[in-house]
């Protein structure tokens, strides 16, 4: 690849000097010319791409990302999508559209029998030249924060890798991840809420401290101060503002109005419903006029269509810029509330954070839930989230990582029942997103199922998709004792603190250990929250699966036998 | 309360210019003017000469004027105990190395009964004021404020470290200045446990008042004029018509500070409840209505405390914008707290170095008295408590069972526990003395008569909110009378019983100081116990073993507290939570 050449590639697309630069791009590598084509603004994306010659598309669609492709794709006619698609090499064609969810996929066979293959077009009556409004700055840049727990003997716990991050101006942004993958902690160092470990977060261009940065924070359980009225609620930051009481009054009923609160002033928080109160929150954050709105999960507290009906209204107000709001950075764990609102997707991976993607969603608003290319993009978060060896970015070279204990995802032994009976119901594969909406469960709740049982060897996550094994099988359709003894094997065979434990039991004469001595041994790996809920979900596991007994009041696990039952029990009786 | 002031009427608009609002307001109106003359005449009275030979009348008419000493004390201790806890509480909740230190001082204190402390407090403010009655005012005072302090200290500090993180960084992201943030965020929050423990401080501190004001001392008679001295007095004359006059007095004060001082503010506290939903039931209170609906109190408000309140905010906003915080000061400030830290370490030190030589000084015999009087007292307090048990848990729980007869006998052990038993000693100590018991067995009964009714109504309380669905699962399986108090009475009342203990044990300890040395128709009457070697230490001036005593007194406590209450409360908030 040639920098220059690149360079001047770039010149000439920023100054919409169409030709020029579709024949700059032909003559370098396809993977740079995708690279550089995705740089720029969607709208002149797809300007572009509707004056390529078909063959180029062909090559060019075969270099993006499936779910970009897709999107491009449909930017220009049938015929013609279908003539890109026939001329992309046979084995591009095949994996760019196996990547396709069902639907998709279904979608896209629907139009290209449709259509008669057009023959090399003529290229469409040129669009106006636009010249790419140059890129704003970003408002928040984060350059390599990263955040450690220090531990109390000595050693530290990473729970935020090293992350560069950016928030640009005009957009919303989302960002996706797990429970417990530390979106929370990001959004209160990006905010200024909470101090990095190490790197720096700058607010145009100027550390934190120095400069005066506007943000408002919407929070998941509003955080209203409920001795004071709604009017007051929303004067608060106003009135921490030096701001005089008419000036003060005016700016927050103005506020209300916005939220459409007129009417509920002199109204305590209590007295209202929780999709009214996050309405409050929003007034408060709108009142002080911020220049990023930081939203914390702030749906996810309320009803569905509650729910739904605020991010309607939020959009509403986003889109007919009646907000002050350069640009809104929303953290959830709903992947659909993230397709739906936001320009701009990151996805989180766990333990430590880390980004994992970093895309664009180039849909226009408003945007159809059940759409195809809707579809394609939560199929696509949902195979990103399921799939930990599906690495977005390179992992950090140099330093040796040791290697990772088993993770055990937070989940009842009853509820992976569950999930395998549904999925031995409908056939033992399903897409993940399929299952998630019968389901009525968010990413969040179905993730760690979904491990539990793909930990357990009991069923496989592939490519969007969940498929039960013979085990899987065996356990959905066995009675309630058979259950157990095949919970038990498989949890032996596959689970690394069980097998200690029940290692470390067996060789103790009495057959009991504290349960502290472990709880120290994942100290040394996991912060302290997080040892708590493993444990959890190992004492849940080993006792459902009868491999170990465990006694609150001693804090002690036990080999479980049979006959220890009655022991113990007339030992509480006297 | 002004919620939403009116912006610029004239003033008279404002005043009351109808009769009905005048007849409403007058009633406020002449609480203010007596209020006035109490203070003035109180003023009078406390910067007089020492009342060597206190006087104490017996004509009904002279209750009044006792009833408001009584109460004139009693709002000076919580008013001084108010200004403590907010700042105790205040720079243990916010300074991580502070409260490294003041919360396991404030867990101590919290335990040690303080009337051990009464002897040698009230001898040491005379001395210090020794021409003025102020000294023993003081000294009632003072310990009336230890006595209270410090729960409701340990309240706010709770409430300010539990303040819900999302709230704090509301506050945070919105730049609430410390003032700001103080008043609309953190006052709010402790608001309700304030209240509480509030209640609970000056029911307390009746308590230790009334051992105050009737405090004879071998010789020396450090009386003070009010409730308790009367009833004392009356006691002493064997008067049965004052005493009953005086029981009456003693009960209508505190039934009157409950409904029009208490029960106002516990319904106006509803308002801070971090609560999502309106609660069906709320507390009300006639009295805060009458206050919230009259025009003068509002006027008086809005001009008052609302620009008063608006202005301090204002200032401190456009302070707090002007400022850029400047590292320089952070280390002064710094340095300035290691030099006072090192100070004090010193000044400690000293201290309990000269307490060590002051206990050196101790005789083998008098140590043997100070542990045979901690044995006593102890085997006492404890006797106490088992007897107490022994005879409210049936009754609480059958009371407790049936919902109507409960709705009747809660309201009356409440008042029962109300009344200082300290008012009541020298009653039972005449009866006593008419029987033909002496201190030993009488300090028992003494002792009954401060602790049994914390236990009945915590009883009642726990048997009451025993969920209806277990007591069916009884009926269902047909459980016999003994496995049923086996399986479901005791654990479910086991949380509230403890509470009724711990409370009671506190009372028990602080009684045994008085039940123990009394003086009384111009005889002293004592039985083996710490209370008595404190107090017959005090008197003949014997320091060392005063100190002796009342070390040893704490200690146990202390350790008491320690080692069996609070493991037994662990066990009450896991095991024998009843969870709906």
């Amino acid at each position: 690849m040639n920098p220059p050449r690149v360079d001047k590639l770039r010149a000439a697309l920023s100054e919409g000097n169409w030709d020029r630069a579709i024949a700059m791009l032909q003559k370098v590598d396809p993977a740079v010319a995708a690279d550089v084509f995705q740089e720029m603004p969607f709208d002149q994306q797809q300007i572009l791409f509707r004056r390529l010659p078909l063959d180029f598309a062909a090559q060019l669609v075969a270099a993006f990302p499936y779910y970009h492709a897709y999107v491009l794709l449909h930017s220009r006619p049938v015929e013609e999508l279908t003539a890109i698609v026939e001329r992309m090499q046979p084995t591009d064609r095949i994996q760019f559209i196996e990547q396709l969810p069902e639907e998709t996929w279904q979608h896209l066979m629907d139009e290209l029998h449709a259509a008669p293959i057009a023959a090399e077009v003529e290229v469409p009556a040129p669009a106006p030249v636009v010249p790419a409004a140059p890129a704003e700055e970003p408002i928040i840049q984060a350059r390599r924060v990263e955040k450690r727990f220090q531990r109390p003997d000595g050693a530290s716990i990473q729970v935020i890798a090293p992350t560069d991050l950016s928030v640009d101006p005009g957009m919303i942004l989302a960002l996706l991840g797990p429970s417990g993958s530390g979106k929370s902690t990001l959004l209160r160092m990006l905010s200024g809420l909470a101090q990095p470990t190490a790197g720096e977060v700058l607010w145009r261009g100027k550390p934190f401290h120095e400069a005066t940065p506007n943000v408002a924070i919407v929070f998941q359980s509003f955080a209203l101060f409920p001795w004071l009225t709604v009017l007051e609620n929303v004067e608060v930051p106003l009135l921490a503002r030096g701001q005089e009481h008419s000036e003060r009054h005016q700016r927050a009923i103005q506020a209300l109005a916005t939220v459409g609160l007129t009417g509920f002033e002199n109204a305590y928080p209590k007295e209202l419903s929780g999709g009214m109160k996050q309405r409050v929150g929003f007034a408060r954050a709108l009142a002080v006029e911020p220049e990023i709105l930081f939203m914390d999960e702030p749906f996810s507290a309320l009803d569905v269509l509650t729910a739904e009906n605020l991010r309607n209204e939020l959009l509403e107000l986003w889109q007919g810029k009646r907000m002050p709001t350069k640009s809104i950075f929303l953290v959830t764990h709903n992947i659909e509330e993230a397709v739906l609102l936001a320009d701009r997707i990151i996805v989180l991976g766990r333990n430590p954070a880390k980004i994992r993607a970093d895309f664009r969603v180039p849909l226009t608003q408003p945007r159809d839930r059940n759409s195809a290319e809707f579809l394609l993009y939560v199929d696509y978060i949902y195979k990103l989230m399921t799939q930990p060896e599906l690495e977005a970015g390179p992992s950090p070279a140099g330093r040796e990582v040791k290697p990772r204990y088993q993770m055990l995802p937070h989940a009842r032994s009853g509820s992976t029942a569950g999930l395998l009976e549904l999925l031995n119901d409908r056939g033992g594969k399903d897409d993940i997103y399929h299952v998630a909406d019968e389901l009525q469960m968010e990413v969040d709740d179905l993730l760690p199922i979904l491990e539990a049982v793909t930990l357990l060897g009991f069923a496989k996550a592939d490519k969007g998709d969940v498929e039960i094994t013979p085990e899987g099988k065996a356990f959905a359709e066995a009675d309630i004792v058979a259950r157990k003894h095949l919970f038990r094997d498989a949890a032996l065979s596959h689970i690394t603190l069980l097998q200690q434990m029940r290692k470390a039991l067996e060789s103790k004469s009495d057959h009991r250990m504290p349960l502290e001595f472990f709880r120290d041994v994942l100290d040394e790996h996991f912060s302290d929250p997080e040892t708590q809920r493993q444990i959890e979900t190992a004492l849940n596991w080993g006792r459902y699966g009868d491999i170990l007994s465990y006694q609150s009041e001693s804090d002690e696990i036990s080999l479980f036998e049979p006959h220890a039952l009655d022991i113990a029990h007339e030992a509480r009786e006297h | 309360m002004a919620r939403q002031p009116l912006p610029h009427l004239s003033n008279w608009n404002l005043l009351p210019s109808n009769v009905s609002s005048l007849l409403r307001d007058l009633p406020i109106i002449l609480a203010g003017l007596s209020l006035f003359y109490g203070v003035l005449s109180l003023t009078r009275y406390w910067t007089g000469p020492v009342n060597t030979q206190p006087e104490i009348q017996l004509h009904p008419g002279a209750l009044p004027v006792y009833a408001m000493y009584s109460l004139a004390r009693i709002m000076l201790a919580y008013l001084l105990s108010l200004i403590v806890t907010l700042v105790y509480g205040y720079v243990a909740a916010h300074n991580a190395r502070a409260e490294r230190i003041l919360i396991p001082l404030l867990d101590t204190l919290q335990s040690i009964p303080v009337l051990s402390f009464l002897p040698p407090v009230m001898v040491a403010m005379v001395s210090l004021f020794p021409t003025r009655q102020l000294g023993v005012e003081m000294g009632a005072i003072l310990l009336i404020f230890t006595g209270q302090v410090w729960n409701m200290t340990f309240s706010v500090y709770s409430a300010w470290k539990s303040i819900p993180r999302e709230l704090q960084e509301a506050a945070q992201i919105y730049q609430l200045t410390w003032w700001q943030r103080f008043i609309q965020l953190e006052l709010p929050y402790a608001a309700i446990g304030l209240v509480w423990n509030s209640m609970m401080s000056v029911a307390g501190g009746w308590f230790f008042l009334m051992a105050c004001e009737m405090f004879v001392l071998g010789n020396r008679d450090l009386r003070l004029p009010g409730l308790g001295s009367y009833l004392q007095t009356a006691a002493n004359a064997g008067d049965t018509g004052a005493i009953l006059w005086g029981v009456f007095a003693m009960v209508l004060v505190i039934v009157l500070m409950d409904q029009i001082v208490w029960r106002p503010i516990i319904a106006w506290g509803e308002k801070f409840k971090m609560e999502q939903v309106e609660a069906s039931q709320t507390p009300h209170s006639p009295v805060l209505n009458l206050l919230r609906r009259s025009r003068a109190i509002q006027v008086a408000f809005q001009k008052t405390v609302g620009p008063a309140r608006e202005a301090l905010t204002l200032y401190g906003a456009r302070k707090h914008l002007s400022s850029h915080p400047v590292g320089g000061k952070h280390k002064l400030r710094q340095w300035i707290g290691l030099t006072l830290g090192a100070i004090a370490s010193v000044g400690l030190l000293y201290a309990i170095f000269k307490m060590l030589v002051m206990l050196g000084a101790i005789s083998g015999e008098e140590l043997r008295g100070i542990f045979a009087g901690a044995g006593a007292s102890f085997l006492r307090v404890e006797f106490t408590l088992v007897l107490a048990g022994l005879w409210t848990i049936p009754v609480g729980v059958y009371i407790g069972l049936r919902p109507r007869l409960s709705a009747i006998a809660q309201p009356i052990a409440q008042v029962a526990a109300s009344i200082p038993a300290t008012a009541l000693f020298p009653i039972v100590l005449l009866f006593l003395i008419r029987v033909g018991g002496g201190l030993g067995v009488g300090s028992i009964v003494l002792l009954l008569l401060g602790t049994q009714w914390y236990v009945l109504f915590n009883v009642i309380a726990g048997a009451s909110s025993i969920p209806t669905d277990l007591k069916e699962v009884c009926e269902v399986y047909r459980l016999t009378k003994s496995e049923r108090w086996r399986r479901l009475y005791l654990p479910g009342v086991f949380p509230y019983l403890l509470t009724g203990f711990v409370t009671a044990s506190g009372g028990a300890w602080n009684a045994s100081i008085v039940a123990e040395y009394f003086r009384f128709h111009g005889q002293t009457y004592t039985t083996t116990g710490l209370g008595a070697v404190i107090s017959r230490a005090t008197d003949s001036g014997n320091f060392p073993v005063l100190l002796g005593a009342t070390i040893v007194m704490a200690a146990l406590v202390v350790t008491v507290n320690r080692l069996l209450w609070r493991r037994l409360y662990g066990l009450a908030a896991t095991k024998y939570k009843l969870e709906s």
